[in-house]
């Protein structure tokens, strides 16, 4: 069967194209963006055939070379990575969409190539992170992630972004060292790379090695923890995500994170098992780290004046819905979490690109100066309110459907508490978010004749695109969650 | 609680010195002020890593992996982690590379690779 194939076709046709890209940048530069949107667009579209195929005809493997596993590196397509490759590459190809224009404005023009070349490996790495089932492969991708995020957050060459970049690379390097560690002890007590092998291995020598498996999973969490800035460790999320440049901050923000956590979840559940994860109980320290996020980074968020910073810091608390409703272990609180990866996605990219609008029409970055805005470019900020009204959790918008997932996750899991936790963060998220709103419409000069926007086209599609996705996410959530309990059945209940 | 046991100990040696390193660059990367001492921190974090990877493959008295047909039944040493840790080091190696890059570019901003004079500058 050809669609077989389509997940390496992603994977290393992207790859190729990555590095042709400087070379082709020296003949002519104004061609590499449109090449990427094409490459991306391609991807999309091959990844939509992958989930439609995976969808009707199950999952299956690719391995690698033609040798079986536990020899091999085997490719695991379920229904899961299947959504995961159409949310990455989607995402991709509508910020290349939005760097077509956006790019310039931001980034000397020599380094466009090289840009674009960060930005092609970062879809490869993150595909491959999703698909792979040998855990020292999904580390090597790890580090191709870690490296292209930290190319495109010091593109725009500022102090800075300098400086965030390091500091993004110091510790995520400490946290891919803890990571590989762990695998490291995996492969001394079982003797495997490939998940499911591991998983037959431990269930035969877990008792021998209660201290082995305590510590891999002590090490995992902190090195996932790190990469996906969960709460104590964000310390470097803020900073990076808010002086790279818009296109990234958006791909970072939206997609970068939770790639992560979904890899933390594959390997937590592939490897260790419900039996051993409920043994452990690290389920808990998870669900309590996830609530201190939750609050945490919203209270940050409402204390900061720039818009930018304003929405790296909401992603620390978003990120902390995803990990409280995979943590819970239950069929609801599974479900919220990969629904609020997909909505978050197009949320938080919506909020992003219209930020990146905002700044280039009217040079205001700083959340207090904004009266007026919704006279002057009603339709970036109508989309942004959307988009700010989902985080919220208002209904008839996307994001209050996941907030009632979580909710029914805890009450399924048995902690009532946790529903006051949600009820809260929405209240703290309606604090920090329709403050923004209320000035672009209610403040300013009323009398003011409403114009149109003065941005190009490629830069307001994009935003307009996602609101809509978001209005009918919200309106017709019923698709979406059969597709998302589709996928995860197999993964998370075997 | 065990009563230490010294030949245990003597026999795990390598971990022992592969977690006592990783702790002591983890340590070096998160404290010293000097940009380049992290990075050396880093190295000597990643070298503890691959430390303990071969420690893992290592079998006593095993030959290298080399295979030859001509003389059966030799021990050889598993070649598994070796290969796993060429891909380790060439990782750490572009991590070094792209950190110091970044190092040279602050001191251009900044003039200075000190984290505390960094910060009062900002």
């Amino acid at each position: 069967m050809l669609t077989d194939r389509i997940p390496m076709v992603i994977i290393i046709f992207s790859l190729v194209i990555a590095f042709l890209l400087p070379i082709f940048a020296r003949w002519k530069r104004s061609l590499c963006g449109p090449i990427v949107a094409v490459v991306t667009g391609f991807s999309f579209f091959f990844s939509l055939f992958l989930l439609y195929d995976v969808h009707r005809g199950g999952s299956y493997s690719i391995y690698l070379g033609g040798f079986e596993p536990p020899w091999g590196i085997e490719l695991h397509i379920n229904l899961l990575a299947a959504l995961m490759i159409a949310l990455i590459t989607g995402f991709c190809f509508l910020i290349a969409i939005y760097s077509l224009n956006s790019l310039e404005r931001e980034i000397p023009d020599q380094k466009a190539g090289w840009y674009y070349t960060a930005y092609l490996l970062l879809m490869t790495g993150m595909t491959g992170m999703v698909v792979t089932n040998d855990i020292f492969n999904l580390y090597v991708f790890l580090e191709i992630v870690g490296l292209a995020s930290c190319a495109l957050i010091i593109a725009k060459g500022t102090k800075e972004a300098t400086e965030a970049s390091l500091k993004y690379l110091l510790l995520a390097t400490i946290g891919s060292g803890f990571i590989v560690f762990a695998i490291g002890f995996l492969y001394t007590i079982t003797g495997n790379l490939n998940i499911p092998f591991i998983a037959i291995e431990l269930e035969g020598t877990r008792d021998s090695f209660p201290f082995v498996i305590w510590t891999t999973m002590g090490f995992l969490l902190v090195g996932f923890s790190l990469k996906a800035a969960l709460f104590p460790l964000h310390i470097w999320l803020p900073d990076a995500h808010s002086s790279a440049p818009f296109p990234s901050s958006a791909l970072l923000s939206g997609l970068v994170v939770k790639i992560y956590i979904m890899a933390f979840f594959k390997i937590l559940y592939g490897v260790f098992g419900p039996g051993i994860l409920a043994e452990m109980n690290i389920a808990g320290l998870i669900t309590g780290m996830s609530a201190m996020a939750i609050v945490a980074g919203s209270i940050f968020a409402f204390t900061q004046k720039d818009l930018k910073r304003r929405l790296a810091y909401s992603t620390v608390s978003q990120v902390g819905y995803i990990f409280l409703g995979l943590s819970l272990g239950t069929p609801w609180g599974i479900k919220a979490a990969l629904m609020h990866v997909v909505v978050h996605a197009f949320m938080k990219v919506c909020l992003f690109m219209a930020a990146g609008n905002i700044l280039f029409q009217t040079g205001k970055r700083n959340v207090t100066l904004f009266s007026g805005l919704g006279r002057i470019m009603p339709v970036t900020m109508a989309s942004f309110t959307v988009a700010a009204l989902s985080m919220v959790g208002i209904p008839i918008f996307a994001g209050f459907i996941t907030k009632y997932a979580l909710a029914m996750g805890s009450i399924e899991a048995g902690s009532r508490g946790l529903v006051a936790l949600i009820v809260l963060s929405g209240l703290l998220n309606a604090m920090y978010y329709l403050p923004i709103i209320w000035q672009a419409y209610f403040t300013g000069n009323q009398k003011e004749k409403v114009v149109m926007d003065r941005i190009p086209l490629p830069l307001l599609a994009p935003v307009v695109l996602l609101a809509c996705g978001i209005l009918y996410l919200g309106l017709f959530p019923a698709p979406i969650l059969s597709l998302i309990s589709g996928a995860v059945e197999p993964v998370f209940f075997p | 609680m065990r009563e230490l046991d010294v030949f245990m100990l003597l026999a795990n040696f390598p971990y022992f010195v592969s977690i006592l390193l990783f702790s002591m660059g983890c340590l070096i990367v998160l404290t010293q002020p000097n940009l380049i001492k992290k990075v050396i921190g880093l190295n000597v974090m990643e070298t503890a890593i691959f430390l303990f990877f071969i420690a893992v493959g290592n079998i006593s008295g095993g030959a290298p992996p080399i295979v030859n047909p001509a003389t059966g039944g030799v021990l050889y040493v598993n070649p598994l982690p070796q290969a796993l840790i060429l891909t380790g080091i060439v990782v750490s190696f572009s991590v070094t590379a792209f950190a110091l890059a970044m190092i040279v570019s602050l001191y251009r901003f900044y003039g200075t690779v000190h984290v505390s004079e960094l910060m009062k500058m900002r």
